[in-house]
């Protein structure tokens, strides 16, 4: 886990030696002369080996140490610490969508397998599946913010001044956000469940006398949610990293926000931290799927 | 008479033609009987048996004559009624305890699902019943059986968890479907005894199902012998196996291996 965290933290280093561009001369704006920025590459210690720099940097990470924004005079830790409760509060909204949807659609869809709301539910599925989320973002907007006006588009409201009004705000982007990852539930799910319909002990939970819907519930739904379980972990790590452009979308100053424009700056401690902190985000998620197996399949030891 | 079939016919609709896999069986179960079906794959006899526990398709099956219980015909009961009898006055044990047991439940809970869906008990009272059943079916350690999952078991105890799990509301009819095929020879003795000692205990009555002649003759006190979806013969077990009347009865008799084919 510390080995991956640390070929990441590498290789997110290493690349922004390789692309073109120079944080000095973004600073400095094109009109600077040559001495003007040798002096800053100086000063932000730019002009000392790459695999020294890279330590140094490495070794202030591990200290909690992110350094300071090249383009605004404020800690990287600060500026990320103001906008993660932004995006994350944007992928748990999602997330529980997902979840509080895909479950009962995919039940009901199993249940008429073959059916006229089965095929209509994978036709649905399929195009849900197919059209990403600013897309779907930009058609919310236009439907429930400028038609049906029920949010303001752009009107974000911040967290530190009402948080329900914060969270009735990310609404909309999360519901974007949440569909793809949603369908693509429902589809993984009703395929599960419908394999798991086949199993003997299925036939053993109707000849106890339980109904089709107590032998979903009960028996089928856990055994079914196993494989989901992967696919939800990797879709946290996707929606912190997919959000990006969902929050172009709607205007709302979080972590995408911070990630384009310190790109565009070359504001390489920003960068990297997002990245590093995206790449913690998946590790964790990969830990937290693990634990979550073994208490779910009791096949799996201890 | 506690389970009456008449011209009980079963017709598959899964392919083009209509394929009879049981046609015109007639038969009857008292109290505390053990009956069994032989016969071989294909016979009909597994069908037979899933006909009475009310767990054939509704769908792609045409299903026609009678089986009477307690005066109801169990082909025509609403789904809801036929449900209030299943696991609590007919159950069933099924061939293959590897797969018949839900892997990711506690065998406890699947133990008690019969009475939690058809007693109203305490949690008390229930854990109570069920861990009767553990010890009745002789299962060492109840205690950890009942907090264990089925692969924690062998072939053999999730057998005996069938039976328990199947007999815990005391049913009046219990349906083995070759419970013993998938273990092995000395397991398969040992759930046949126990079987027998649950007959004679609780006056059980059970519907035996086998292509084994020999467990047969060991256990049932008369027997159906089935081919091709019709009954060739039945009556008194020992009867059958003294005198069998039908060429094919006969046939499957001389194929019992016995010891005195060495000699």
């Amino acid at each position: 886990m510390l080995l991956t965290l640390f070929g990441v933290s590498f290789l997110v280093f290493a690349a922004f030696e390789i692309i073109p561009g120079d944080p000095a001369i973004s600073k400095l704006g094109t009109d600077a002369t040559p001495e003007m920025i040798a002096a800053l590459r100086e000063q932000m210690g730019l002009n000392r080996p790459f695999i020294v720099r890279y330590f140094d940097w490495l070794g202030d990470c591990i200290r909690g140490d992110f350094g300071r924004s090249y383009s605004y005079n404020r800690t990287v830790i600060s500026m990320i610490g103001d906008k993660l409760p932004i995006t994350v509060t944007m992928t748990i909204i999602s997330m529980l969508l997902v979840i509080a949807v895909s479950i009962p659609v995919a039940l009901l869809l199993a249940k008429y397998m073959g059916s006229t709301i089965d095929r209509a539910g994978y036709i649905s599925n399929q195009i849900l599946m197919a059209v990403p989320s600013f897309f779907l973002g930009i058609l919310i907007t236009y439907i429930f913010g400028l038609t049906l006006r029920f949010f303001t588009p752009g009107g974000y409201i911040s967290y530190r001044q009402n948080f329900a009004g914060f969270i009735g705000y990310l609404l909309a982007p999360s519901v974007a956000i949440a569909i793809p990852k949603c369908a693509m539930s429902v589809k993984l799910l009703r395929s599960a469940i419908l394999e798991e319909w086949n199993k003997d002990y299925v036939r053993t939970a109707y000849s106890r006398g339980n109904s089709t819907m107590q032998v979903m519930y009960r028996h089928v739904l856990k055994n079914a949610l196993i494989p989901l379980i992967t696919f939800w972990g990797m879709a946290v790590a996707d929606m912190i990293a997919g959000s990006i452009v969902v929050e172009q979308v709607f205007n709302i100053p979080g972590l995408g926000r911070i990630l384009l424009t310190s790109i565009s700056n070359r504001d390489y401690p920003v960068v990297e931290a997002i990245i590093l902190l995206i790449a913690v985000v998946v590790i964790v998620m990969n830990l937290i799927v693990d634990i979550l197996y073994r208490c779910i399949d009791p096949r799996i030891s201890k | 008479m506690l389970l009456e079939i008449k011209n009980l016919t079963i017709e598959f609709h899964d392919h083009d033609r209509p394929e009879r896999v049981v046609e015109d069986v007639s038969f009857s179960l008292d109290k505390g009987e053990i009956l069994g079906i032989v016969g071989e794959s294909g016979s009909g006899k597994s069908m037979t048996a899933l006909a009475v526990a009310g767990l054939l398709p509704r769908k792609k099956m045409e299903k026609s004559g009678e089986i009477l219980f307690e005066e109801k015909n169990l082909l025509t009961l609403p789904r809801h009624d036929l449900r209030g009898l299943q696991g609590d006055e007919i159950s069933v044990i099924f061939q293959e305890p590897m797969t018949a047991l839900n892997p990711t439940m506690k065998i406890g809970k699947q133990v008690e699902e019969a009475l939690l869906l058809h007693r109203h008990m305490t949690d008390e009272e229930r854990k109570a019943k069920v861990m009767e059943w553990l010890e009745k079916v002789e299962l060492d350690d109840s205690e950890r059986v009942y907090e264990a999952y089925p692969h924690e078991l062998s072939g053999g105890m999730r057998q005996r968890v069938m039976i328990a799990a199947a007999m815990v509301s005391d049913p009046q009819i219990l349906i083995a479907d070759e419970p013993t095929t998938a273990l092995d020879v000395t397991v398969q003795s040992q759930i046949i005894k126990l079987l027998l000692k649950i007959n004679k205990d609780s006056g059980v009555s059970i519907l035996f199902i086998s292509h084994d002649l020999s467990l047969i003759k060991q256990i049932t006190h008369n027997v159906i012998v089935m081919q091709k979806g019709r009954i060739v013969e039945q009556g008194d077990t020992d009867e059958i196996f003294l005198h069998p009347k039908e060429e094919y009865t006969k046939k499957l008799i001389s194929s019992i291996p016995s010891v005195d084919l060495r000699k």
